[in-house]
This record gives structure tokens, C-alpha cells and sequence, in this order.
């Protein structure tokens, strides 16, 4: 066809000719531009929009003034971001040096092969692998397998949930810290009881259980406390354990203390019950921690206390949730690449980082006392980051985790019985499971 | 005079048919790489299964088709959703449009202010939506409240029960102007002889408008209802933004399930199987009813 196409073009007068000549010759100028910039020094990373993403941006920028390396951003929203970097990682074309990943998609790119191990690239610049100032749980997501595998990516933002209260109404009836699951319920019960007026209503506890990501999360810390597990030693689903009932049983118990609705809330409407005063108690997550101290938006000013998450028939363990950032397999400049990563996550920048925002995953940045002083939160953030579960470490989460989300939030809604959510749960998770063999 | 003899006629020799083609081949090729070879692509991704080897052809996407809850659930709600808002849609569009049609005081200003939802971009409608129907600070059932009711259970788009309602609503909200836009342009196509000779022969109104204005209206409501069904099966920004296919999986309509399985599971080979089952489903339901309204017609 082109030849057909030009053939005829050419036959006909000089003017098309030249217009050939034009497109042609810039077609080959284009070409060879896009040759001449990609072998300069410059790197490209791709990070989400968001306060995480913010902090590394603006650490780019300072990079980029110390040493003259050109740094491209690929910014998107969180769930516009897995996309873009599993086409990317699955078509090989190499578009990024850097990538930011949440770390519950870390198995599925790891066990696909799309990073770079990164030992090698240490070893020549002569950095120790095992950094002993991270926090372990927080570098072991960077293995894969799980703690025990090679090195992939390291950990940047240090997330993990902690429990909210208001310190001042647990002071006004005479309640304790909540220790334990029992606790929170019979706090939850007291403050809702003693504290509503009329059409003013105050909550005891607000979670969130929109199907998917919301109800999983708020679920995990009750479900792990139970003594209940996602998968047993060989592999196959048991969250219809008698355990994991319980468990759920217990959610819809506190769910009783909880706005109506939160069967569809996400994190925003926890946040705006927090905010306004309006529920006593959830679990949430270390970015919510600075607007309560915001006059704009807070009506609980300095009312807020944060602490590790409760027992029940095992100590209480939060959910992590890191930032990890690796190097695509396909990276055009991995060795540009190693060298910010390890700068980015150097203890000083990681305090520049924090000042911005975002919890660290080194303990000499948790424990620095410029950033204590500043953020009262962090020791009990450090010690619910060092005592913290991931989810499943399997490729197959995003899936999983749907199916799971969803028949909680039947269950919250009424729609289900703990038991028969369990079970229908359970038996699709297994499904998932054997689809992926 | 020649020249334009050449032009006219389909090919008088090989160099024109080749000039023919020529200016057809920019036509022909946005065609092919934008249309014909994406759907190509798609079947055979559709019939590929991934397995720890790579890619393998099978009809395994199709078969999981029977056995997936989810997707037969999805199913479900999309018809439902679609049954709903289409009649709702048709009955309050064709009377707003008869209405309208009449010599009425601000016939214009109602005109205009019904078609402003329809122009709204759908992820708009949703946030609005959104923020009215939201249990606790939400202006329905804030208005409720004003008025005494007891808005406790009223929790919209968190209930099972009525979540699917209110992403109908919101669908009847946004496109009714659409459909009353189609049929009032109907209305208005309609010569005045056949109501001249209807009322000569002392037909009652329900006559005339049953054999007169219906017959007569026909190839409009044909073509808003086929347009609104291939929407309403393939609806996905409102419901993304209002519910998420939530509570649970009780507003989850085909669409979002398909982008689910596309871009959160990244399995696009069942993704591009469930479309081919929505596409075959559209189409013979387009197919069914243009007949059904045809035969209507000719008896």
C-alpha cells in the first residue's frame, strides 16, 4: 500500500514532490531528535499524585539542582498509576527508571520478574544490602519471597494504620486507652449512649466497609486479632473459619455504633465524621493525622489521640502499607536509577520527606527528636509500623481482596449473614486461587 | 467538460481507479487500525487463557462465563437497571414532550431548563448525586428532616435495598430530556392534516392521539428508545462515581465488571469475552425490538 501511495504521489507535479521532500525529511528529524536526548543523563519516574508522591517530586527537584540529572515525572492518581506500570512493565518498553508502588502490588510484579534485583547494583556501589536502619517490617515487603527473597525495591513511605480516639471524651467517662476489642466496644457503647443529644447524634465508632480495599482494611486488624487466617499452611482459604466469624460477627456488633451507611463509606467519610466530631473512634491511617490539627477543616483540634491497634485473642497488629519504589527489569538508566533511589531514602532525605508529610521506614527518622517534637504520633506509629502484617503476600490480591470486600460489605449491609458471607467468600477466593494454577 | 465526465463515472481507466483508491485509502486505513482490527484483536484475546507458559487458545473465558457469580449477577442488575430506567425514561419523556408541544406561557424556559442535565457530563451528575444523597450531610434527606420525617433508614446509596434505585433515578434524572428532546422533534414533524381530518370524524382525544399521534410518532420513539437501550446496557461513569458497584455487589452493572477484570485484575482476556457477550446481547435486543416496532407498523 505505501508504495502504491507514493508511486502515485510522485507521478504527479513538483509541488507534491516537495511536500514529500518536507514530510519526509522531519519524519527523519523527529527521529533523530528523540536519538540524541535519550542518550544525555536524565531519568523518568513514575509516582502517584497524592502527599507521598508530592515529597518524592520535590526531592526530585532538589536532585536534579545537586547534580544536573534531568528528571521526567509521570504523575497519576492511585488507581490510574498500577495500570499504567503493569502495561509498561508487561509490554518491556522501558518508559520508566523509577517506579512508586504500593506495596500490596509488589508480589504480582516481583513474581513476574519486571524488577531489578537490586543486590547487584549495591554490591557495585558498595552499599551493604541489609540496611539495619529500616524498619524489618518494612523491608521485608521489598523481598520477594516475602522476607526471605532477593532484594526488588526498598521502602519509602512508611504507612501503617493506627487506631484514633478521643482522648478527651475517654477522659470525660472515665475510660482507659482501649487495649483490647471488648474495650473499644464497651467504650463505643458508653460515649454513643452518654453523648447523643436529641438530634445531635455522636457514634461510637465509624468504619468503613465500601466494598473492595475499605472493607478489607478495617477488617484485617479485627480478623488477625480473632486469631484468624486468610490462608492455612498449605495454601488454601480459611476465612470461614470459626475465628474468622467470630471476627466478622464482632465488626457488625461495633457496626451497630457506627453511622448508617458505612457500608459504603471509604476513608473520605470516616474522615469527615472524625473531623466533625461526629464518631469517637476508627481505625485510619498516619495521613489523616495533620488535618485534625487544622482549624479549616477540624472541629477536634488537639481533641484526637492515636495508639496501636487493640487485641483480642492475639495482640493487635496493624495493616501495613508502605510505598515501595523499584527499578523496572527494562529501565533504560538503572545505574542513574540506583543512585537516586539510594539518595532518596538516605536518613536525611527521608527527614525531608517526613517533614512533608509522609511517616518514614527508618527508625533513626522515627526517633529523631526535631521530628518527635513535631509529630507526638510517631512513637506509637513506630510501634504499630514494627508490630504490623502485610496482606497476603500472593499476585493474585487485587482479585482477592475484591471478592473478600465485597461480601463484607454484603454482611455490613445486611444483606448477608456472617456465616453465609464467609462461606460464599471463601469458596470464591478459592476459585480465584485454582484459576490462577 | 471531459473532466468532469472522468469524474463521474465509477472507473474509466486503471490510473483513475488507482486515484480512486488513493483518496479512499486515508478513509480505509483510520477504519481498519481504529475499528476493524481492535475487534479482531480483542476476539482473539478473548480467546486466549494465560497459563505460567503464556497465552494458550481456548474457549476457557467463555466457559467461566456460566459458572461466575459475579458476572451473572452483574447481568442481572444491567437489566434490571436498563428495564427501569427505559420505561420510566420513555412514559415521562413522551409526556413532558406532548406537553410542551402545546402554545403554553414559558413553553421556551421550560424547554431549555429540562435539557440542562443532559449536557451535565455524567461524572458531574455522579458527584452531585453523590453529595445529595449522602446519608448525614446530604440536602435530600437534610430536606427530609426539615419536614419532620425520620431519615435514619433513608441511607440511599449504602442500603441493598435501595442503592439500586437510586442510581435508576439518577439515570431518569439525566437522560428523560434526551428522550423528550427526540420525541418532542417527532411532534413537531407531524403535518397538521391528519389531526384536521381526525377531528372532522369526531375522534375523542385518547383516539386521536392513540392512532394519529402514536402511528405518526413511531419512527422517533424507535430511534430514542434504541439509543437509550444501547446506553442504559453499557452505563458505567454515574454508577463508578455514586456507588462503585456497591454496597457489596449490589449496584455492580456488566460494565464495571468488566473494567474491574480488565484494569484492576488485568485478566483482558475474560474482560474482552464478557464484552463480546454484552455486544451479542445489545445487538439482538436492538435487532428484536426494531422488528417488533416494523411489524406494529405495517399491520
Amino acid at each position: 500500500m505505501p508504495v502504491l501511495f507514493f508511486a502515485a504521489i510522485m507521478k504527479t507535479n513538483a509541488l507534491h514532490r516537495s511536500l514529500v521532500t518536507t514530510l519526509v525529511v522531519s519524519l527523519v528529524l523527529s527521529v533523530s531528535c528523540q536519538r540524541s536526548t535519550s542518550s544525555t543523563k536524565e531519568l523518568t519516574l513514575a509516582i502517584n499524585s497524592g502527599v507521598e508522591g508530592d515529597a518524592l517530586k520535590q526531592a526530585a527537584r532538589d536532585y536534579e539542582a545537586q547534580t544536573g540529572v534531568h528528571i521526567n515525572i509521570a504523575e497519576f492518581p492511585y488507581a490510574n498509576l498500577f495500570e499504567k506500570e503493569l502495561i509498561d512493565l508487561n509490554s518491556r518498553t522501558g518508559a520508566y527508571d523509577l517506579i512508586m508502588l504500593d506495596d500490596p502490588w509488589f508480589p504480582r510484579f516481583a513474581a513476574k520478574q519486571f524488577l531489578t534485583d537490586l543486590a547487584p547494583l549495591l554490591q557495585k556501589k558498595g552499599v551493604p544490602v541489609a540496611d539495619a536502619d529500616f524498619v524489618q517490617a518494612s523491608l521485608a515487603l521489598c523481598k520477594h519471597p516475602y522476607e526471605t527473597g532477593a532484594l526488588y525495591a526498598l521502602p519509602y513511605v512508611g504507612n501503617s494504620q493506627l487506631f484514633f480516639y478521643r482522648k478527651d471524651l475517654f477522659e470525660k467517662h472515665q475510660l482507659k486507652e482501649p487495649a483490647t476489642w471488648d474495650d473499644v466496644l464497651a467504650a463505643a457503647k458508653t460515649i454513643q449512649d452518654k453523648e447523643s443529644a436529641g438530634a445531635n447524634k455522636m457514634y461510637g465508632y465509624v468504619m468503613r466497609a465500601a466494598q473492595g480495599n475499605a472493607a478489607v482494611a478495617d477488617f484485617m486488624p479485627i480478623f488477625w486479632a480473632f486469631g484468624a487466617e486468610m490462608f492455612d499452611a498449605s495454601g488454601k482459604p480459611t476465612v470461614n473459619s470459626a475465628e474468622g466469624i467470630a471476627a466478622l460477627k464482632f465488626m457488625l456488633e461495633l457496626g451497630k455504633y457506627s453511622p448508617p451507611g458505612y457500608a459504603s463509606f471509604n476513608a473520605d467519610e470516616v474522615g469527615a465524621h472524625l473531623l466533625q466530631g461526629t464518631a469517637a473512634m476508627s481505625i485510619n491511617w498516619p495521613a489523616w493525622i495533620t488535618s485534625f490539627s487544622d482549624a479549616g477543616k477540624s472541629k477536634v483540634i488537639g481533641k484526637m489521640a492515636f495508639t496501636t491497634l487493640p487485641a483480642a485473642k492475639r495482640s493487635g497488629q496493624a495493616e501495613i502499607g508502605n510505598w515501595l519504589i523499584a527499578i523496572p527489569r527494562e529501565a533504560k538508566n538503572a545505574d542513574a536509577a540506583i543512585d537516586f533511589l539510594l539518595w532518596a531514602t538516605t536518613a536525611n532525605e527521608m527527614k525531608r520527606s517526613a517533614l512533608r508529610g509522609n511517616p518514614p521506614t527508618r527508625k533513626s527518622v522515627f526517633t529523631d527528636p526535631e521530628l518527635v517534637a513535631r509529630f507526638p504520633s510517631y512513637p506509637a506509629q513506630m510501634r504499630s509500623l514494627e508490630t504490623s502484617r502485610p496482606r497476603p503476600r500472593t499476585p493474585q490480591w487485587n482479585e482477592i481482596e475484591n471478592a473478600f470486600g465485597i461480601f463484607l460489605s454484603k454482611a455490613n449491609s445486611g444483606e448477608l449473614s456472617a456465616e453465609d458471607a464467609l462461606n460464599q467468600a471463601n469458596a470464591e477466593i478459592e476459585k480465584i486461587l485454582q484459576r490462577g494454577q | 467538460m471531459p473532466k468532469l465526465k472522468r469524474f463521474s463515472s465509477a472507473a474509466s481507466s486503471p490510473s483513475d481507479r488507482r486515484l480512486a483508491y488513493l483518496f479512499l485509502a486515508p478513509a480505509i486505513a483510520v477504519l481498519l487500525s481504529l475499528s476493524i482490527y481492535p475487534l479482531i484483536y480483542s476476539l482473539t484475546v478473548s480467546l486466549q487463557v494465560e497459563s505460567p507458559t503464556g497465552g494458550r487458545w481456548s474457549l476457557g473465558n467463555f466457559q467461566r462465563l456460566l459458572s461466575d457469580n459475579f458476572f451473572l449477577s452483574a447481568m442481572e442488575h444491567t437489566f434490571i437497571y436498563a428495564a427501569c430506567a427505559l420505561i420510566c425514561e420513555f412514559m415521562l419523556g413522551l409526556a413532558l414532550a406532548l406537553l410542551l408541544n402545546h402554545e403554553i406561557r414559558g413553553r421556551g424556559v421550560f424547554r431549555a431548563a429540562l435539557l440542562v442535565p443532559m449536557m451535565l457530563p455524567a461524572v458531574v451528575v455522579g458527584v452531585v448525586w453523590r453529595l445529595m444523597l449522602n446519608p448525614n450531610f446530604g440536602a435530600i434527606n437534610g430536606t427530609l428532616k426539615g419536614f419532620g420525617f425520620n431519615t435514619e433508614a433513608l441511607t440511599w446509596t449504602a442500603s441493598p435495598r435501595l442503592a439500586l434505585l437510586s442510581v435508576i433515578v439518577v439515570d431518569i434524572w439525566q437522560w428523560t430530556p434526551f428522550v423528550f428532546l427526540v420525541l418532542l422533534a417527532g411532534l413537531q414533524a407531524i403535518p397538521q392534516e391528519p389531526y384536521e381530518a381526525a377531528k372532522i370524524d369526531g375522534s375523542s382525544q385518547w383516539q386521536t392521539f392513540r392512532y394519529v399521534t402514536l402511528p405518526l410518532l413511531k419512527p422517533a420513539i424507535l430511534i430514542a428508545l434504541l439509543l437509550r437501550t444501547m446506553d442504559l446496557l453499557r452505563v458505567f461513569d454515574q454508577i463508578f462515581i455514586l456507588t462503585e458497584g456497591g454496597p457489596g455487589f449490589a449496584t455492580e452493572t456488566i460494565s464495571l465488571y468488566i473494567y474491574r477484570a480488565a484494569f484492576r485484575f488485568f485478566d483482558f482476556g475474560y474482560a474482552a469475552a464478557m464484552s463480546f457477550v454484552l455486544l451479542a446481547i445489545t445487538n439482538v435486543i436492538s435487532v428484536v425490538y426494531i422488528r417488533f416496532l416494523q411489524t406494529r407498523e405495517a399491520s
